[in-house]
């Protein structure tokens, strides 16, 4: 797959996700004008990149798509349930299509008979003629008569002779045109030339950058930085058609008859204007040139004679009237007359003078409106070019450890603090530096949880549909972030979560309000970064879960021994719907009950290095837990020594160390165990786990335990030695160990030993 | 390819010019911000790739070969 396919797979899940978040809000919350224009926008975009890369089933298909949502965005057609379910029905196929795009693109043969089917479908939505886009004009560009826009006045100006030409005296249809293409368009397979080249009897055009061109190191080719403008002889509806899937980037303004003659008036009163001033400048250099001699009297009687006339004929009897009293004033003076000249001159010039100050003033506030801040450029960047990265930061984490190795040696067999002070000052820059380019690149790893949380509101509305339970389906916190191996991980421990939620712990409307409680129920997603932690807790306001139930289908199953389970406190008996096979559900459905779903949850919790845990209140809900490492790259570990081996166990796994003297320990079912905080801890040896021979253990021993919480249980792993605790970067199993259980993967130390460390649970399961 | 540079530096348009020419005549222009340009041979001109001419205001060879952009943007 080359860069440019790569990038229509991942914008194309984008858009679909967000058109199917507007839909569903559509749906539940009411059309608004921002989401309809919205989501006729993803589909465009969609529909442009399936142009581009070739795909013409998925387009014809979106383009029927986008006629129908272009006619609710008309107002001609009101948004039915029915239209939003055909829309993400269409945004399925799309998706589907998506899939096998990447996998093997082409598209599968039978694309084309589905599009038509699709087309069919979307097309019986609408009452007339999908190319009737009347309706699509845009309500912003002005439609009174009389004022045009500067733009459109200078447009005009500019296509003068081509406009008297197409007029010939008669009055016709004529609009201009300022397109403004979205920077990005040129992504979403749009040449905005295109529209401008099909547009009927084009009058004039301009292409301008619409800010500053940057210098050419830092020009990008790739957006948009123009704004076409043109005037065209035609109707307005007929060029809102061309801009049709563009109405927020065009202005379209209507020039009728009026504002057109209007204009050419205009014009003339220009001309006019500049023939009356240059009269006037005219009589002012008659009167300087000769202000003396016998003529001049009747000299200045001639000044007057043609400056009034002038200034009546233009219609300023007021100017006119001002010159003609500076004359009466006195004919000896040539200064009155001068003065009212140049009076006359400047009230002339003023007009201009106030009508360019708006001008200018409206295209500073242009200006600063597009001068804001720029966009956030966002660079896709392979994910495994960053897993190459941080391989390379991890290792020079663990590169630099031998600096105070090194310093040691050379205090200890060249005997020279100085130098070795000097070598652990180097040593602690490198560490600092190190620490942090491993940090920097850590954090390009982080994407928010939402990434994860945005398909869900889709399945919920499909599944609640189907169990027609009603449900308001709310997130937070979906910008915290999380390491990208952790959040790909966690959509199916959540699916199985709300499917859980919505099939058992969602009570049906008619229940819900036998209950006293609201019929729609709530079902929130809150994630939270706690410490660096990543918390995410799944909370319903349901039935709750009854420890009773789970209690007797635990002793159906024989899932612990009865003894054991008729004592368990009630907040441990509703954490044992993680165990395998236990379901409360009263029947299993295709949505959730065969006593998998919570199990899974745990296992991939467990294998990430988190925790889950369950809270639940009978009547009133339920919350599931999930607490996890922020990131995986860095692991807190404990070393710990057996049969003269030493292995690392991650600190998530740790409860707590204890030393306890054999005596207190006892034989229990042919297993050691020991009695801690009124709980009986079975004792197992790690060195007998990881089949090491083990030195029997004498009755005057003190015995060291790791205590493993596991599976609601507490286990003690017993070793010989704990050592250090450190915060290592764990790398996985390579090759033929990669399958191996029992690993979390494996860590260098400073002198350079290889460091196995365990994933403890999974050996204690 | 429809972006290419002859020995003397003069810059060819050819055919029809697609948004990913804008890349290739940047990057010409770019290593040599004097070339001329000569568009004769062009038949279609992207929206892209007009962008990057107008931004560098080569000096142009002939007529422009995309008759509407010979009419609309070169004589003007």
């Amino acid at each position: 797959m080359n860069a440019l396919h790569e990038q229509f797979v991942a914008e194309a899940r984008e858009l679909i996700h967000e058109a199917t978040n507007d839909l569903i809000a559509v749906e539940r919350e009411g059309a608004s004008a921002v989401r309809i224009d919205r989501i006729l926008r993803a589909f465009h975009t969609l529909k442009g990149s399936a142009g581009v890369v070739e795909l013409p089933a998925m387009a014809s298909t979106l383009h029927a798509a986008e006629d129908l949502l272009a006619a609710i965005h008309g107002g001609r057609l009101r948004i039915t349930s029915e239209m939003i379910d055909q829309a993400l029905t269409c945004l399925d196929q799309v998706s589907g299509w998506v899939n096998a795009f990447e996998k093997h693109h082409p598209v599968p043969p039978g694309a084309g008979d589905e599009a038509r089917l699709m087309v069919a479908q979307l097309r019986d939505f609408l009452p007339d003629s999908p190319s009737d886009t009347r309706n699509l004009e845009d309500p912003r560009s002005p439609s009174d008569e009389g004022a045009l826009p500067e733009w459109v006045s200078h447009l005009l100006d500019d296509a003068r002779a081509d406009i008297s030409r197409y007029l010939q005296g008669r009055a016709r249809d004529i609009v201009a045109i300022s397109y403004e293409p979205r920077p990005a368009c040129f992504f979403d397979g749009d040449d905005p030339l295109a529209l401008m080249r099909v547009l009927p009897n084009l009058l004039a055009f301009q292409a301008e950058a619409r800010e500053p061109v940057a210098p050419l190191s830092d020009f990008d080719p790739y957006a948009c930085n123009l704004r076409l403008q043109a005037i065209a002889g035609g109707s307005r509806a007929d060029v809102s058609a061309i801009f049709r899937l563009v109405p927020d980037q065009v202005r379209i303004a209507d020039i009728p008859g009026e504002a057109l003659r209007a204009w050419m008036q205009r014009d003339k009163d220009d001309d006019a204007i500049k023939l009356v001033r240059a009269i006037l400048e005219e009589q002012k250099r008659v009167l300087a040139a000769s202000p003396e001699g016998d003529d001049r009297a009747a000299r200045r009687g001639a000044v007057v004679r043609t400056a009034v006339n002038a200034l009546r004929h233009h219609g300023r009897r007021d100017l006119a009237a001002a010159i003609d009293g500076a004359m009466t004033s006195g004919f000896a003076e040539v200064a009155p007359l001068i003065s009212a000249i140049d009076a006359a001159l400047a009230s002339l010039a003023t007009v201009v003078a106030i009508g360019d100050a708006e001008v200018e003033g409206a295209d500073r506030n242009a200006e600063a409106m597009a001068n804001g801040p720029p966009p956030t450029r966002l660079l896709r960047v392979d994910e495994r070019r960053i897993d190459v990265l941080l391989n390379l930061a991890s290792d020079l984490v663990v590169a630099k450890n031998s600096y105070a190795l090194l310093a040691s040696r050379i205090e200890n067999e060249l005997g020279s603090h100085t130098l070795a002070r000097a070598v652990k000052r180097e040593h602690e820059v490198i560490e600092r530096l190190s620490v942090e380019i491993h940090a920097a690149i850590l954090q390009l790893r982080m994407v928010p949880v939402g990434q994860v949380l945005r398909s869900f509101p889709r399945l919920v509305r499909d599944m609640s549909q189907r169990l027609q339970k009603k449900i308001e389906f709310v997130t937070r916190g979906e910008a915290t972030e999380l390491d990208k191996t952790i959040a790909d991980r966690l959509f199916e421990p959540l699916l199985h979560m709300l499917r859980n939620a919505l099939d058992h712990g969602i009570e049906g409307p008619a229940e819900r309000l036998a209950a006293g409680k609201a019929e729609t129920a709530t079902i929130t997603v809150a994630a939270s970064r706690v410490g660096n932690r990543f918390v995410l807790e799944v909370a319903d306001d349901g039935r709750g879960i009854d420890p009773e139930v789970v209690r007797r289908k635990a002793i159906e199953r024989g899932l612990l021994p009865t003894d054991d389970l008729q004592k368990m406190p009630e907040d441990q008996l509703i954490n044992l719907i993680f165990a395998a096979g236990l379901s409360t559900a009263p029947e299993v459905s295709d949505i959730s009950g065969r006593g998998v779903g919570m199990n899974v949850v745990r296992t991939t919790i467990d294998q990430i290095g988190g925790r889950v845990s369950l809270s639940s209140t009978i009547g009133t809900g339920t919350i599931v837990r999930l607490d996890l490492p922020s990131s995986i790259a860095i692991t807190r570990i404990m070393v710990v020594e057996t049969a003269g081996q030493i292995f690392g166990i991650p600190m998530d796994a740790v409860m707590e160390t204890v030393r306890v003297p054999a005596d207190r320990i006892s034989r229990i079912k042919g297993n050691d165990g020991f009695v801690l905080r009124d709980h009986v801890v079975p004792i197992c040896s790690l060195a007998e786990l990881m089949d090491l021979p083990r030195s029997e253990p004498r009755l005057s021993d003190v015995r060291l335990l790791v205590l493993i919480e596991f599976g609601g249980r507490i286990v003690g792993v017993e070793v010989e030695a704990i050592r250090d605790r450190l915060d290592v970067v764990l790398k996985p199993l390579q090759g033929l160990l990669a399958e191996a259980p029992g690993y979390a993967g494996t860590t260098l130390l400073g002198d350079g030993k290889v460091l196995l460390v365990l994933n403890i649970k999974e050996i204690l399961q | 390819m429809s972006v290419c540079q002859r020995d003397d530096g003069t810059i060819f348009l050819e055919g029809d010019c697609h948004v990913e020419d804008a890349q290739a005549l940047l990057r010409l222009v770019e290593a040599a911000p004097t070339s001329s340009l000569d568009w004769t041979r062009c038949t279609y001109l992207h929206t892209a790739v007009l962008q990057v001419i107008l931004a560098v205001q080569p000096t142009r060879i002939g007529p422009c070969g995309d008759g509407w952009i010979q009419r609309w943007v070169a004589s003007r």
